[in-house]
């Protein structure tokens, strides 16, 4: 029984670790079914509605606020809460700044009624991977200030330009918050400052964050477990779309060519990068090529960066490039029941056997895939392979 | 010196300086010490020089108060007068207590600040070496950019100064600890103190007025705790206990706000009754209900009205700090937790309370968010860039049809002719560049570099490459220039450039070429420079066409 479902098969670490559970599944079998079929839906739904040429806000401020109060401490995510969030999070900061590539992060935690700031908003993902591994060993303690979060996000997210998207994300595990004054004015301040406000809940559902997510535009979620916890996390990698009141504007970068250059060249000139040499450690090194900003001729490494010493934002065209596929989204498959394929039951990505009641057929190649490499090619591939395959071919 | 035309607050006899007797006199500016016998000061600091007051740990024969000035250096002070000697310290260190916080003066506050950032990092205080030391740029714009920082920090510092909600469990979350021998350890901290102080306005009367003449700090709480007013089982006891004022002011909060009543009639339990019609459908004198009220007097209703009192404190202190809502639809909000003065349920607030209770907006249908759509002309060059215009060759179809034919037939009929391809030279070079250590292959030497130049070379070049960063960054923020400050400003950095090129760059390049290093360290940070040069150039010509 645990096979049928796929949600169920990707966890059987889960199923030695919770042995319970099975058991509950014996008794009332269908109330884990239901949820499992509810989420299952969520996800199809999500694919279908993709939002395919609209506007999105590329150029993200995005501020993450993790809760480290006391209910942090409980052991229902190994080996407690706070742990599995900041490894979550560092997997989301990897893939945050690979996806979204002129965007930007900081972190925020709140304890004990009051904020404070981890890291600083910054393009550069090391920082934050840093700070989130030294973070583990924080005392959870005290009540977590939603008031305080939120008003150290926005006073830094004021002043950022109109046409980038302001953005904040909040993970809550606990369910009371300490104030000191009314939060119903600070949302209005939010909407007013055109920031969105997500929430993830580790809990249980709490009236403030569904006010708050509502009157903002953002998304409210409570996890279930942990593999749930991971992916209402990579929802919010995803650019969202502008609300139709933000601001365009043109936005100066430079693209600097990557230079390669040797000893025995005439005008060998070794360089430091500036970017290490503001760091204090001790990996500067001189290097003969990198990439020089067009308007400065300073050095740097590694690219997106934005120019210590004039302030241009240096990237390189597949940066860029890599945003397409939000914007040019893979068209949704079809779904069909297995019982109408005619030829063998083989899904054309994976070469496994279908066994699933339902299959997905490209509607440009026909091409049949099973339910996991529907998900895999609309989350991560963002091609077809059908399609890819069948253009090469004479 | 002696003149004591000062206001002397404090004078203490027999107190050694260096192991000489002496008197120590506080006064209202500054604190002296003069020698036993001698009518002149031969020490003296003003409050404002002090940077912090050390005393001796209680269990020490010595009982000594240390002055540690903002220079750095210390003052120790040794109390010897046998019977005293602890009182006229704890004196002493009081008085300071109270007045140095008066004279601590933001200036110093700054410097000290600015020191800090120096000892923190090392980078830094090279750079302020490099730059400020040796008169390429002035202090003031050294420390310009810099304490917009300090500034901009200040708001993460004063992460202590965060408004700071109360927690409603503040009183619970005391938890007292057995201490072992029949008595109970309460850790108070910053934040419980003023939770209570906030939510209990009569006990921090109470305590400004007993701290720190009747009762010391520690004395206090440890009565507050004993006292019943804490405990649950609120007996007075009489009218020796501190707190028994407070209980009583309490109690007449508590009444009154029963009095007052509830306003909003969706949660005013007295008045929900069942309307029925009585026998005669309504004919019939309906009785009034008699709710009784006999209030019993037990333990269980004093536990409850304690609760009720504490939420409505703790509610009212919170609105209290804030300015008073606007909220119409606010419930509590009242400056003084023992009055409800502001619900007046008007009807339309009424109407939208009962629409909120009927309808749950879960089971609605969910509105997506509008989106904006996407207006791009020629999506498809998205995919694959942009495509340079050619010259065609072809002027008809058929020409296309043809040449795609007779391409198609060509390499339908390919034969390689492998002994034509390259000749046997040009091969052979092109194998010896592609082999290890030819000159194609250099991306594996890079590492070399780094053993070539020795480190304390590589240093300074670190030196001179944070330094230049620093300035080119003031030049570069200058641009564009549209204001007459601006334009000075990028004036004076062209120069300070020139200046650093001429002091620190034309040494080092001298140095290094003493010493036979025959690659170019130099020649980014020239290039750098050289930018910025031309940068100015081109600014100021178009200048002077636009004056001209």
């Amino acid at each position: 029984m645990m096979d049928e479902e796929p949600e169920r098969a990707k966890r059987w670490e889960g199923g030695y670790e919770r042995t319970w559970e099975v058991l509950k599944e014996d008794e009332s079998g269908s109330l884990k079914a239901t949820v499992e079929e509810i989420l299952f839906q969520s996800k199809r739904k999500r694919v279908i509605e993709n939002y395919g040429k609209v506007r999105l806000g590329m150029m993200r401020h995005l501020y993450v606020v993790v809760d480290c109060s006391r209910s942090m401490d409980d052991h229902d995510l190994k080996p407690n809460r706070l742990t599995s969030t900041l490894k979550l999070m560092e997997a989301f900061v990897e893939e945050y700044f690979d996806q979204n590539p002129i965007s930007q992060l900081g972190i925020i935690t709140t304890k004990n009624k009051r904020a404070e700031k981890l890291t600083d908003l910054a393009g550069n993902p090391k920082k934050h991977t840093a700070a989130l591994k030294k973070a583990v060993d924080t005392v959870c303690v005290g009540e977590p200030s939603l008031y305080n979060s939120l008003n150290l996000s926005i006073q830094t997210l004021k002043h950022m330009p109109g046409h980038t998207s302001r953005e904040i994300l909040i993970i809550l595990s606990s369910l009371t918050t300490c104030d000191p004054a009314n939060i119903c004015e600070l949302i209005k301040t939010l909407k007013s400052l055109k920031v969105r406000v997500s929430v993830i809940g580790l809990s249980a559902e709490v009236r403030v964050c569904t006010v708050l997510t509502r009157e903002t535009g953002g998304s409210y979620h409570v996890i279930l477990d942990e593999s749930h916890f991971k992916e209402l996390l990579m929802l919010h990698v995803r650019p969202p779309p502008v609300s139709s009141s933000s601001e365009c504007s043109l936005i100066r970068m430079g693209f600097p060519q990557h230079i390669i250059a040797s000893l025995t060249d005439q005008d060998a000139k070794p360089s430091f990068s500036m970017s290490q040499l503001d760091s204090n450690s001790s990996e500067a090194a001189l290097t003969l090529g990198g990439y020089f900003c067009p308007q400065c001729h300073t050095k740097y490494t590694e690219l997106p960066v934005e120019c210590k010493v004039c302030g241009l934002t240096l990237v390189s065209a597949p940066h860029l490039a890599r945003s397409f596929h939000h914007l040019f989204p893979l068209q949704a498959f079809t779904e069909s029941p297995t019982e109408e394929l005619q030829e063998d039951r083989f899904c054309q990505a994976c070469q496994g056997e279908l066994k699933d009641k339902s299959i997905f057929s490209c509607p440009s190649c026909g091409s049949a895939f099973c339910v996991e490499c529907d998900f895999f090619i609309h989350d991560s591939l963002h091609c077809c392979p059908g399609c890819i395959h069948s253009q090469t071919a004479p | 010196m002696a003149s004591l035309s000062e206001e002397v607050l404090l004078v203490v006899k027999k107190v050694r300086q260096r192991k000489q007797d002496g008197t120590l006199y506080l006064m209202a500016e500054r604190i002296a010490w003069g020698p036993e016998g001698k009518d002149r000061f031969s020490v003296s600091h003003l409050y404002a020089d002090i940077r912090c007051q050390k005393i001796s740990p209680d269990g020490k024969a010595k009982i000594q108060l240390q002055l540690v000035l903002h220079t750095g250096e210390s003052t120790t002070f040794h109390f010897s007068n046998e019977s005293s000697a602890l009182k006229d310290r704890d004196a002493a260190k009081e008085l300071l207590q109270q007045l140095l916080p008066k004279f601590k003066k933001k200036a110093n506050k700054e410097l000290e600040e600015k020191n800090r950032m120096l000892q923190e990092d090392p980078v830094l205080f090279q750079l302020y070496k490099d730059l400020v030391v040796s008169q390429v740029i002035s202090a003031d714009e050294f420390w310009a950019n810099r304490l917009g920082d300090i500034n901009s920090a200040d708001s993460a510092v004063s992460n202590n100064k965060q408004e700071v909600g109360i927690s409603g469990a503040f009183l619970a979350d005391i938890r007292p600890q057995t201490d072992g021998c029949n008595g109970l350890r309460y850790n108070l901290t910053a934040d419980i103190i003023e939770s209570i102080f906030r939510t209990y306005p009569a006990v921090k009367q109470k305590y400004s007025e007993n701290v720190p003449h009747n009762l010391t700090e520690k004395e206090f709480w440890t009565r507050f705790f004993q006292s019943h007013y804490f405990h649950r089982d609120r007996i007075n006891t009489g009218t020796q206990d501190i707190f028994s004022e407070c209980a009583k002011q309490d109690e007449k909060g508590l009444k009154s706000m029963v009095v007052q009543g509830v306003k909003n009639p969706l949660v005013d339990l007295l008045s929900l009754e069942d309307k029925t019609l009585d026998e005669g459908y309504g004919v019939g004198t309906t009785l009034p209900s008699t709710s009784n009220r006999t209030v019993k007097d037990s333990s269980n209703s004093a536990i409850i009205k304690r609760f009720n009192h504490h939420s409505a404190m703790v509610l009212a202190a919170g609105s209290r700090k804030g300015e008073a809502p606007a909220d119409q639809a606010s419930e509590t909000s009242s400056t003084d937790g023992n009055s409800r003065d502001s619900d007046f349920f008007q009807p339309p607030v009424k109407k939208v309370k009962l629409q909120e209770a009927i309808e749950y907006e879960d089971l609605q249908r969910e509105n997506r968010p509008k989106t904006v759509a996407l207006n791009l002309k020629k999506s498809d060059r998205y995919a694959h860039g942009p495509v340079p215009l050619q010259s065609q060759h072809y002027s008809t179809s058929q020409d296309i049809i043809n040449s795609v034919s007779y391409i198609q037939h060509e390499m339908a009929n390919y034969k390689p002719n492998l002994t034509q391809v390259l000749s046997s030279t040009a091969a052979s070079s092109a194998i010896s560049a592609l082999s290890p250590g030819g000159v194609l292959m250099q991306a594996a030497t890079q590492q070399a570099i780094n053993q070539m130049v020795p480190t304390d070379i590589q240093g300074e070049l670190k030196h001179l490459y944070v330094a230049a960063g620093e300035l080119l960054r003031h030049f570069w923020s200058c641009f564009p220039v549209n204001t007459p400050f601006l334009e000075e400003k990028v004036i004076k950095m062209k120069s300070n450039l020139e200046r650093f090129q001429m002091t620190k760059l034309r040494p080092f390049q001298e140095k290094i070429q003493r010493q036979y290093l025959s690659t170019n360290l130099t020649g980014h940070l020239e290039e750098m420079l050289q930018t910025a040069y031309s940068k100015f150039h081109v600014w100021q010509t178009r200048r002077m066409m636009r004056k001209t």
